[in-house]
């Protein structure tokens, strides 16, 4: 156990740093033309993107053929904690780099990488990942949107919602039922489609804050036909392929999460003195220490985090792992929640702070109130918090299924 | 940066565990909390192996072993309710005498010959601020008037550091520490709850210390940083333990959420209890890693430590006012009984979130250290 990073670290630190000085797009360039969705990527982003992948720093921990270095765990942590730091991201369409060209580089034949995964990672192309259906939250794998093998195409239909960016992805990473007959976990595939087929309709899902930018969207799909080289990996495996792509650098991204707890409560202990300027002394002794409840909570994130990324970088495993989006995502909630509640009735108000150049659910933006509501993003997608606490009990802890 | 204990750290509390599993056993503590013995061939045990020894560098006849090595020890000795003056000997006496260098009984403690404490709280306040025990300088020595609150072993223990102030002064001003042998000390021991953490009241009319037994010299420019120094390494060891305690309360109950069966299943198999336990992990956890990382920065001497011990004190108790209460909870009525071991860890976690500040406390200490409050 120790506090700081070996000087190969360091050294590597202050290269990415070099870099980012000289090559980074500026927060006023971002500003004037920013993302309005994960599926839509500004030129800036495109440009910026693609100059990572040249330089190798768009996925250290890969090679330089896909846009990295490389380089080990602790090294990328150190970079996704930079970028974080400098507020710019590496892409705006997150589940494309994130999820979708992982998974495609995974298990995609030669020409799926090079027509839909290389594409992403040079930003010339974004990605939806259509996974969610009316029938089909939590429960996954009761997914029921169809697609039939006819010759050398599929033929697909049905319904899918909450899709990030479908209203400007290029093409779909879909999660499709190609065998209503196996146990459901046995008979998904996943199937590439550009998102201009006929057939697809895209209705936007205006959300609970911020309706005028809708980043969420129904995607309809009616007798849409798809040539059967799209399918990813083997047939009726998709299930399985789930739960591989997700891995993806899971055991470092925390970090950014943590760092934008940290900013909101720089942000929420540099507001306190304005805020409670009116109240009486009691009353502004129980907004501190909820404040320093959260600052503790926020630092234990950090030392959470680092505990698991330390066994899983030992290659161990880590079951702090599993307790990190819940914990951040309820963290992040609280940290919204009492800044609104501290704030008083002023919270109501809104448009009082800027929208910065980039949307992400990561992103802590908007009043106190505006980032409460928002907070639900990330503690409802990618497994709701019940969900997290079935996981924890029955895979780590080992209860009983019910 | 790597915040993992290395494999040497991991052989240690492997063996502290296995040695604890046969020198405390639950009937050990059973019989200290019915007024038997056992507890000093306890503390036999532990001085034939070295374990006074592990915070102590060599050159004062210690094994040399730092902060982290002391921690997993607290941390055994906390997931088996130990009674033993190793906590406050070695975590609050020995830090104490380490800052004021002044080593001479490091060597003692060391070698398991005495044990010690330290006596900072007034009426249950572990804060400088609060100190008002006095000091008057006597011809060659020092004369105390004062009472000392929830001296942890204070009445048991060789060697007690008195923190007290010269007259007159307030706030970090005049602070100094004074070393009196517990024999000559008045004082009375408190029933507890806990018998394992037992406390005394130490009541100084007048008592007489000695000029070669003043550890920090009242009024020296140092002394304040030293006595929080030493109280912070204090409060990460209290936090340690009672964190420690806290796990040994989430594991017994996530094994009897599996072996306890009702309505035909494992009561574990139930989501209401299946929720709560994976929130009780969770702040296990929680206050693990701020404990970790408290015993980083002392380790290191990192700027940090003052935030970090309070943040680890307060999140340890956060965490057993979770961890006490559902461990209860879900254990129904065989809990609630004297003959079932869980009391004794519920026991030790209340007491060791009580003594050297309550969560709250921390919380409030924390807000004066992050400039949010006066
Ligand atoms: C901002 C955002 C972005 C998203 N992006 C995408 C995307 O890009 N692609 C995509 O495919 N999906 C996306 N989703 C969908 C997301 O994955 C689902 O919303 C999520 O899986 C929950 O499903 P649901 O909304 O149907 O809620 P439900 O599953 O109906 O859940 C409703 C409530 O019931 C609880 N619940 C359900 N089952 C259980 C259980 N077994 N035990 C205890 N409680 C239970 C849930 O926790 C929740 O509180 C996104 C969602 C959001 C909010």
């Amino acid at each position: 156990m120790r506090l700081r990073f070996d000087e190969s670290v360091e050294a590597f630190r202050a290269e990415l740093l070099d870099w980012l000085a000289a090559h980074r797009p500026s927060a006023e360039e971002m500003a004037a033309d920013p993302s309005i969705s994960t599926g839509h990527a500004p030129d800036w982003a495109r440009r910026w993107t693609r100059q990572m992948f040249d330089a190798g720093w768009l996925v250290p921990g890969w090679p330089p053929e896909l846009g990295g270095r490389n380089a080990g765990p602790i090294e990328t942590l150190v970079y996704i904690e930079e970028l974080a730091r400098a507020k710019v991201p590496r892409t705006t369409n997150v589940q494309g780099l994130g999820i979708v060209a992982p998974s495609i580089l995974d298990y995609g034949s030669e020409a799926q990488i090079r027509d839909y995964a290389m594409p992403i990672l040079r930003g010339e192309k974004t990605a939806c990942l259509g996974m969610s259906e009316p029938g089909a939250g939590s429960d996954l794998a009761a997914l029921s949107t169809r697609a039939v093998l006819d010759g050398d195409r599929f033929v697909i239909n049905g319904q899918k919602v909450w899709t990030s960016g479908a209203n400007y992805a290029d093409f779909c990473f879909l999660f499709c039922r190609t065998d209503p007959d196996a146990p459901k976990h046995k008979g998904i595939s996943i199937v590439l489609v550009d998102m201009d087929t006929p057939g697809i309709t895209v209705r936007p899902l205006p959300e609970i804050i911020r309706p005028e930018h809708p980043d969420l969207n129904e995607v309809f799909f009616a007798d849409v036909v798809v040539p059967a080289e799209n399918l990813v990996g083997e047939m009726n495996n998709g299930w399985a392929m789930a739960n591989g792509s997700l891995a993806h650098e899971r055991g470092m991204v925390w970090v950014s999460g943590v760092m934008s707890l940290e900013e909101s409560m720089d942000r929420l202990r540099g507001e306190l003195p304005a805020i409670t300027a009116g109240l009486t002394p009691a009353e502004r002794a129980v907004a501190i220490d909820r404040v320093v409840e959260l600052t503790i909570d926020t630092t234990a994130a950090r030392c959470l985090g680092y505990r698991g990324f330390a066994k899983l970088a030992k290659g161990g495993s880590a079951p702090e792992q599993a307790l990190m989006k819940l914990f951040a995502s309820e963290v992040r909630q609280r940290i919204a929640l009492v800044g609104a509640e501290v704030q008083g009735a002023a919270a109501i108000e809104v448009g009082a702070v800027d929208m910065d150049g980039h949307l992400s659910v990561d992103e802590p933006q908007g009043t106190w109130l505006e980032q409460y509501f928002h907070s639900f993003a990330n503690t409802i997608s990618a497994g709701a918090s019940e969900i997290q606490r079935n996981i924890i009990a029955e895979r780590v802890l080992g209860l009983p299924r019910s | 940066m790597d915040f993992e204990f290395t494999d040497d750290q991991l052989e240690l509390r492997d063996n502290a565990r296995r040695v604890l599993a046969s020198a405390c056993p639950p009937s050990l503590v059973r019989s200290v909390y019915e007024g038997g013995g056992g507890a000093d061939d306890l503390w036999a045990t532990l001085i034939g192996l070295d374990w006074p020894a592990i915070g102590v560098s060599e050159e004062h006849g210690g094994l040399g072993l730092g902060f982290l090595e002391a921690a997993i020890v607290v941390e055994e000795l906390g997931r088996v309710v130990a009674p033993s003056p190793f906590l406050a000997t070695v975590t609050q006496l020995a830090p104490m005498l380490r800052e004021a260098g002044s080593p001479g009984l490091l060597a003692g403690i060391a070698a398991g010959d005495c044990t010690g404490t330290l006596a900072l709280a007034e009426g249950g306040a572990w804060r400088t601020d609060a100190v008002h025990t006095t000091a008057r300088r006597t011809g060659a020595g020092w004369v105390l008037h004062g009472e000392k609150s929830h001296v942890l072993d204070g009445a048991s223990a060789d060697e007690v550091a008195v923190v007290a102030r010269l007259e007159g002064t307030a706030g970090d001003d005049g602070l100094g520490v004074f070393l009196a042998a517990g024999d000559t000390l008045s004082a009375q021991p408190r029933p507890v709850i806990d018998p394992t953490m037992p406390v005394a009241t130490v009541t100084l009319e007048g008592a007489e210390v000695g000029g070669d037994r003043v550890l920090v010299e009242p009024g020296e420019p140092g002394a304040a940083p030293a006595i929080a120094r030493a109280l912070q390494e204090a409060t990460t060891a209290m936090a340690l333990s009672t964190t420690a305690t806290c796990r040994a309360i989430f594991e017994a109950t996530l094994q009897y959420a599996k072996d306890r069966e009702q309505f035909g299943r494992p009561i574990g198999s139930f989501q209401a209890l299946k929720h709560r336990l994976a929130d009780m992990y969770l702040a296990v956890e929680r206050a693990s890693s701020l404990a970790y990382f408290a015993a980083l920065t002392i380790a290191e001497d990192d700027d940090r430590r003052g935030v970090a011990a309070s943040m680890a004190k307060a999140a340890a108790g956060d965490c057993q006012r979770l961890v006490a209460g559902d461990g209860l909870q879900l254990h129904g009525g065989i809990g609630f009984t004297w003959e079932h071991d869980l009391h004794f860890l519920l026991k030790r976690a209340k007491s060791g979130d009580l003594l050297f500040g309550t969560a709250a406390a921390h919380r409030a200490q924390l807000a004066r250290m992050l400039g949010l409050a006066a």
